[in-house]
């Protein structure tokens, strides 16, 4: 054999495991579920699947509990995103201004995102429950009255994105401050040298400058939100009277607690593209905007 | 900047990172107190300090086997770190540096499809699965995660930063391609195979939608989902609760300690990559 064909042959033999797996676990899925999107299959009843067309989608957009559910996400989005962008925005300007410090200050914040979902939620249902929690006993204890952290619509999403951001805060801290250490110093120098206050050297430089990483954080973390399901359906399980039951708790328990696994495919199209719409519309007017 | 304004802000900043870490001192603290004194803190130190929690999530018990739960979630978390780092790197190197035809295509394929969100492929996932007979089985949980794009893409791109020369005098020398991969290129990607490896690590460990969907039996759940389960039935015994989160947490605080650095870092700069 030449060299250059015993080498393409070599290099077929390295990607086929990797190309085997993504053809099974990506590929397949992905036409699996277009497929059911367009199928009556349920697993409690097999022998009546059959092609419905496109009937999975009208019923979704006939639900109600489908719009509570994209309602409950939303709701949980539009806390989520500006708060998590300010606060860590914030965060990374303080740390950025520390001369000494700062790394073990970095690994602190950063340290609650190793968790996992259940054990955030363990410790804060502890915090938050309202017989016997922390947050109410320390209410009682200086003479307030104890709140309904979870079990009141008004209190029960801005608890759980409290918990989230406490979660979630440390990784998109990080990424901002990277970004503010690539500033060139020369670039803030000058424009000290020049007078600039420190407000217009937020708003002339520093915004500029961090707007790719901005926009980043913006869309990545909106495409997160749209997908939370742990947070809620393990701090409340959704309630009091679903009003946090997400769209992806909806399709969880569409297709595996009452085996609908067309219906629940439908919905997770419909639910990627309206998160498609989101990020693409986000892009293009941040693309465009600061500038 | 003045002086004031800089130690005021290293200040503010020292306590909320303390504030920050606050929710896991309790933690510890907590799981370390009788019950009593769970539900009636006087203070956050413990009166009586004390194992018992501890003992009693570690002593056996069919609806709850915690050692288990921790065995399986070891055994699930290490098989898909090492195979997705085997897998990856291999299609990396054919990719970048065997020049596979149609290789830059199928990247690009790839990463389109990252953008795809999960919870798309959990009701096909879920009826394949269950045609492999994998439900309730560790493969359900290991084997998918191969597929995943992430390692290709960082790993591939790391690859193109790496000189070749030093790969053309292994080859001069008569070293064969799977030499080459195995002696010089994985030592030079080290650092972001070890990276990709962290990440992939706590991400099996962390994941909860895949063991709550896949698996059925009790003692086939990993922490995540067990320790969920566990809180569910225990409630109000917050001793016991938190001392499960604590068991489940100490691992990834000892490999986050190790690798501090690098994870942070890394997660700085996956943020910069576009």
């Amino acid at each position: 054999m030449t060299y250059t064909k015993k080498r393409s042959v070599y290099a077929f033999l390295f990607l086929a495991p990797y190309a085997l797996s993504f053809l099974t676990f990506i590929v397949v899925p992905v036409c699996v579920a277009l497929g059911l999107a367009f199928m009556q299959y349920d697993l409690t009843a097999r022998e009546s699947t059959k092609f419905v067309g496109f009937r999975n989608f009208s019923e979704a957009l006939h639900d109600a509990y489908f719009w509570a559910g994209l309602k409950a996400t939303l709701s949980y989005l539009i806390l989520m995103v500006p708060g998590l962008l300010v606060a860590a925005f914030g965060m990374a300007l303080g740390l950025n201004a520390m001369s000494r410090g700062r790394n073990t200050v970095r690994a602190l914040l950063f340290l609650p995102g190793m968790f996992n979902v259940a054990v955030t939620a363990i410790l804060w249902q502890w915090f938050y429950n309202g017989e016997f929690g922390l947050f109410n006993f320390v209410l009682k204890k200086i003479g307030l009255g104890a709140l309904p952290w979870l079990s009141d619509r008004a209190y029960a999403m801005p608890s759980i994105v409290v918990m989230s951001l406490w979660w979630a805060i440390g990784g998109t801290t990080v990424v901002l401050l990277a970004a503010l250490q690539q500033i060139p110093r020369q670039i803030v120098e000058a424009a000290c040298l020049d007078g600039a206050t420190t407000g217009a050297l937020f708003s002339k430089i520093t915004l500029p400058l961090m707007r790719p990483v901005l926009l980043f954080v913006v869309v990545a973390n909106t495409i997160g939100a749209f997908q939370v399901f742990g947070q809620p359906y393990l701090l409340t399980r959704g309630g009091p009277e679903l009003s946090t039951r997400g769209l992806v708790q909806y399709i969880y328990e569409t297709a595996f607690n009452n085996y609908r696994m067309g219906y629940g495919a439908a919905m997770s199209w419909l639910l990627f593209a309206i998160i498609a719409l989101f990020a693409f519309v986000q892009y293009q007017f941040l693309r465009t905007s600061v500038s | 900047m003045t002086k004031v304004f800089r130690s005021l802000n290293a200040l503010i900043m020292r306590v909320l990172a303390f504030i920050f870490l606050s929710p896991v001192i309790l933690m510890i603290l907590t799981s370390l107190k009788p019950e009593p004194e769970v539900l009636n803190p006087a203070s956050a130190i413990p009166h009586h300090w004390t194992l018992s929690n501890f003992k009693q999530v570690l002593g056996w018990s069919e609806e709850a086997p915690f050692a288990r739960w921790l065995l399986n979630s070891v055994f699930i978390s290490t098989s898909a770190t090492l195979l997705v780092l085997l897998f990856s790197s291999m299609a990396a190197y054919a990719i970048v540096r065997l020049r596979v035809p149609g290789g830059n295509v199928f990247l690009a394929v790839i990463v389109a499809t990252m953008m795809l969100p999960a919870q798309l492929f959990l009701v096909p996932l879920y009826l394949m699965l269950s045609r492999l007979h994998w439900l309730d089985t560790p493969a359900a949980l290991i084997v998918p995660v191969t597929a995943g794009g992430f390692g290709v893409f960082m790993l591939s791109q790391f690859m193109r930063s790496v000189p070749e020369a030093i790969e053309e005098a292994a080859l001069m020398d008569g070293c064969s391609s799977l030499g080459v991969f195995q002696h010089v290129v994985l030592p030079l990607c080290a650092p972001a195979i070890a990276t990709l490896g962290i990440f992939t690590f706590i991400g099996s460990w962390n994941d909860f939608m895949g063991p709550l969907i896949f698996m059925d039996s009790v003692r086939n759940y990993t922490l995540p989902v067990g320790i969920a389960l566990y809180q569910t039935s225990y409630y109000t015994e917050y001793g016991l609760t938190l001392a499960t989160s604590a068991l489940a947490t100490a691992p990834l605080i000892v490999v986050f300690m190790l690798f501090q650095r690098q994870i942070v870092d890394s997660m700085a700069s996956t943020g910069l990559k576009d």
